[in-house]
């Protein structure tokens, strides 16, 4: 759900012999962790997602996470000795091509790096090992169930896996009454990532489905396949692809007399799917016609107006309009993640991620006497005082189970991306499993 | 029912064939004139749809849009072969090392064209109309608008290369450009006026593109390059009337598919055409026992 397209690339050649150049330029400087592990240089988080290609909106959200975390944790005094600390962005492009060499290249020319944002689903796969392999703490915000259970000691993941959106979906239509739907998914790897489990979910809930496409991105009509989802009278349509793909196929259903109620994953709850598939329909029709489910995060309380008066701070230096960001929960992970981290080295006492990586869970753990903390400020400052915190941040609390996974309730959002219509807790979405 | 989608689904694939006509077509008589397989081309499609899209936002009509995406592209692309690709020909770069060149090309274009709106989606203000039926087949007005222009530009670029001294010229600088330059015509000129003339095609089609998908971005172009490809492959590289045939058989062909096999599979039937085609005419419907030449210097 975190990506949508990974696209074959005819670059793949050049990106191959850079891949061979950035490996040997990576065996050459292994291990070089001294700038990060010694001294008062500047710490470095690097956000390694998509921030061109298809799925480009993915690495300014998460960039918007890293910010006013960074900014926050520099007014804090940074992280033990280290006064100062830097969002680094390296581009996936959302093609393994390309991000394996750019993962390559991070590791082998930033010293001072202490933890990654990332990777999405188009490049986890190809890249995840990668990381691990350095010993590089990262937080995915790829949704392939393939790391439900993964075995990587590096990688943490506090969003939900694309599987459980597909639950989450099915509950919804359940509550709301239908009693068919269509599913149409983009054909590519991360859209049909949640086709599975709603599917299965809308069915054991009772409910019909009565026809499953899954249709190649970024043609120029789906104006047959729009025929064929009239010919089967769906109640309510599952969907997830990317903006164009969805924007073209809806737009159709539209001229067609077609379009009806469609709940769509996580995916299209970002700025440019609204965007691309409401000038498509119109405002009008994607406010009356759409919700789309998002991980949770409260919009209210005290760490959200944390999060809030951290990010407006830094209003100018994410991507504009900053108000997208203020209820984007990705966003919000990002900045819990680097928080938690720079907690984790806090409590570690080391800036090493060999050394600090088995704090990360253990700050977000529940402990008796343990003090609540929501940034990284008032957690340094309790663990300065000599105290146990727990890190209950901006997504709420973090639990991680024991693949470092932390599996959370789900709230259905209207048209602008933020209202929230409904939300449901990890018990009430696993009645649909 | 059955019958009912089937007659749709031919519609529908005659919107796409016309796009894509509009875009093989332009692509096709660059290598046909050049010998350049010109990989910027679907970037150069974005570019003009990007330019129709600000006359569009300053309150022009989509005929105002469409002549904009045109021109921008007619004078981009007759620069771009002039000023970069003739030089590296010039240089001796070959045909491999072309193909490297555009690839290239078109890489800084998207990225420029990235750095300038930003990863985000755009749409055109206009209405698709109202929705017509033609013999069991549904239109929208403005699907049934880029049917026309796709028919009369074909007529137009028939006529132009079978009835006009251009024409007679550009057909001869492609078939032989040494023998050509010997017998009088100025082929540096002529290819000139080919690339301009297929640079309208190509901002023609990437106008049409994006009015018909209602929304895009910088890759947007780029995304339907390997289906023109596949067209010119098809109708004979270098062919314009096989890119034009090839159009409506690659358009009709997805569109079938997706409605009676699964919409999955909607390419890899198009392309096995390709395959199977090229198996028993390895030049294309209608290309003439060609062989690979080298770029003209």
């Amino acid at each position: 759900m975190r990506s949508h397209a990974i696209h074959s690339s005819s670059r793949a050649p050049a990106a191959c012999l850079l891949a061979v150049l950035l490996t040997l330029a990576a065996c050459g400087s292994h291990g070089s962790s001294s700038a990060r592990t010694s001294g008062t240089g500047a710490l470095t988080f690097a956000v390694f997602n998509p921030f061109s290609g298809p799925d480009a909106s993915f690495g300014p959200e998460q960039l918007a996470g890293c910010i006013p975390a960074a900014a926050a944790i520099n007014a804090a005094g940074g992280i033990l000795t280290h006064q100062k600390i830097i969002c680094k962005t390296a581009d996936s492009r959302g093609d393994p091509a390309d991000a394996v060499p750019a993962a390559e290249q991070l590791i082998a020319t930033t010293s001072s790096l202490v933890g990654v944002l990332g990777p999405s689903s188009d490049e986890a796969s190809a890249t995840v090992p990668l990381f691990n392999r350095a010993n590089m703490p990262m937080f995915g915000d790829t949704g392939q169930a393939v790391f439900n259970h993964s075995s990587f000691k590096y990688f943490y993941r506090i969003t939900p896996p694309d599987d459980a959106v597909g639950y989450a979906m099915a509950v919804y239509a359940h509550q709301k009454g239908y009693p068919s739907a269509a599913a149409v998914f983009g054909n590519d790897i991360s859209s049909q990532g949640s086709l599975r489990t709603v599917v299965a979910g809308f069915k054991k809930l009772g409910g019909k489905i009565v026809l499953v496409q899954s249709i190649p991105l970024d043609l120029t009509s789906y104006r047959t396949e729009i025929s064929a989802l009239a010919a089967a009278h769906p109640s309510v349509i599952f969907t997830e692809a990317d903006p164009q793909t969805s924007a073209t196929y809806l737009a159709e259903a539209k001229q067609l007399g077609h379009l009806g109620p469609f709940i769509g994953t996580d995916g299209t709850t970002q700025p440019p799917w609204l965007k691309a598939v409401g000038n498509a329909v119109g405002v009008v029709n994607l406010k009356r016609y759409y919700v789309g489910a998002q991980p949770y995060a409260p919009t209210t309380g005290v760490t959200y107006q944390l999060w809030l008066s951290q990010i407006k701070a830094v209003g100018a230096q994410v991507s504009q309009p900053a108000s997208q960001w203020y209820g984007d929960s990705y966003s919000m992970a990002a900045w819990d993640s680097i928080n938690l981290t720079a907690l984790a080295m806090e409590a570690a006492k080391s800036t090493d991620p060999s050394v600090f990586r088995p704090w990360i869970v253990k700050l977000a753990t529940p402990s008796p006497g343990a003090v609540v903390v929501h940034d990284f400020a008032q957690g340094k400052a309790a663990l300065t005082q000599g105290k146990t915190i727990q890190y209950v941040g901006a997504t709420g609390q973090i639990s991680f189970d024991q693949w470092q996974n932390s599996p959370g309730a789900f709230s259905f959002v209207s048209s602008d991306g933020s209202t929230k219509v409904a939300t449901f807790t990890a018990a009430q979405i696993s009645v649909a499993k | 029912m059955t019958g009912s989608l089937f007659v749709q689904s031919i519609g529908f694939g005659l919107v796409t064939a016309s796009i894509l006509a509009l875009a093989s077509v332009g692509f096709t008589l660059q290598f046909g004139v050049s010998n350049i397989l010109n990989l910027a081309y679907g970037d150069l499609m974005t570019a003009s749809a990007f330019a129709g899209y600000a006359v569009n936002q300053a309150g022009g009509s989509i005929p105002e849009s469409l002549a904009a995406g045109a021109g921008f592209c007619a004078l981009a692309s007759m620069l771009l072969n002039r000023y970069v690709y003739r030089r590296f020909v010039r240089h001796g770069t070959k045909l491999f090392g072309m193909v490297v060149v555009t690839l290239a090309v078109g890489i800084i274009i998207q990225n420029i064209l990235l750095g300038a709106y930003g990863a985000t989606f755009f749409s055109y203000s206009f209405s698709a109309g109202s929705q017509v039926h033609v013999l069991g087949m549904v239109f929208t007005t403005s699907q049934l608008m880029i049917v026309a222009l796709s028919v009369v530009v074909m007529i137009l670029v028939q006529l132009l290369l079978t009835w006009t001294k251009l024409g007679k010229a550009m057909r001869a600088t492609a078939a032989n450009p040494s023998l050509a330059q010997a017998s009088g015509i100025a082929t540096d000129q002529v290819t000139d006026l080919a690339w301009l003339i297929s640079g309208a095609l190509c901002g023609l089609a990437g106008v049409v593109l994006v009015l018909n998908t209602s929304a895009f971005q910088s890759t947007t172009g780029n995304d339907f390059l390997v289906i023109i490809v596949a067209a010119a492959m098809l109708g004979g590289v270098g062919r314009p009337t096989g890119a034009m045939l090839a159009s409506i058989v690659l358009g009709v062909v997805t569109e079938v598919t997706a409605g009676f096999i699964n919409p999955s599979f909607k390419e890899v039937i198009a392309f096995g055409v390709l395959v199977v085609v090229l198996l028993f005419r390895p030049t294309g419907i209608f290309g003439q026992g060609a062989t690979v030449k080298e770029v003209p210097t």
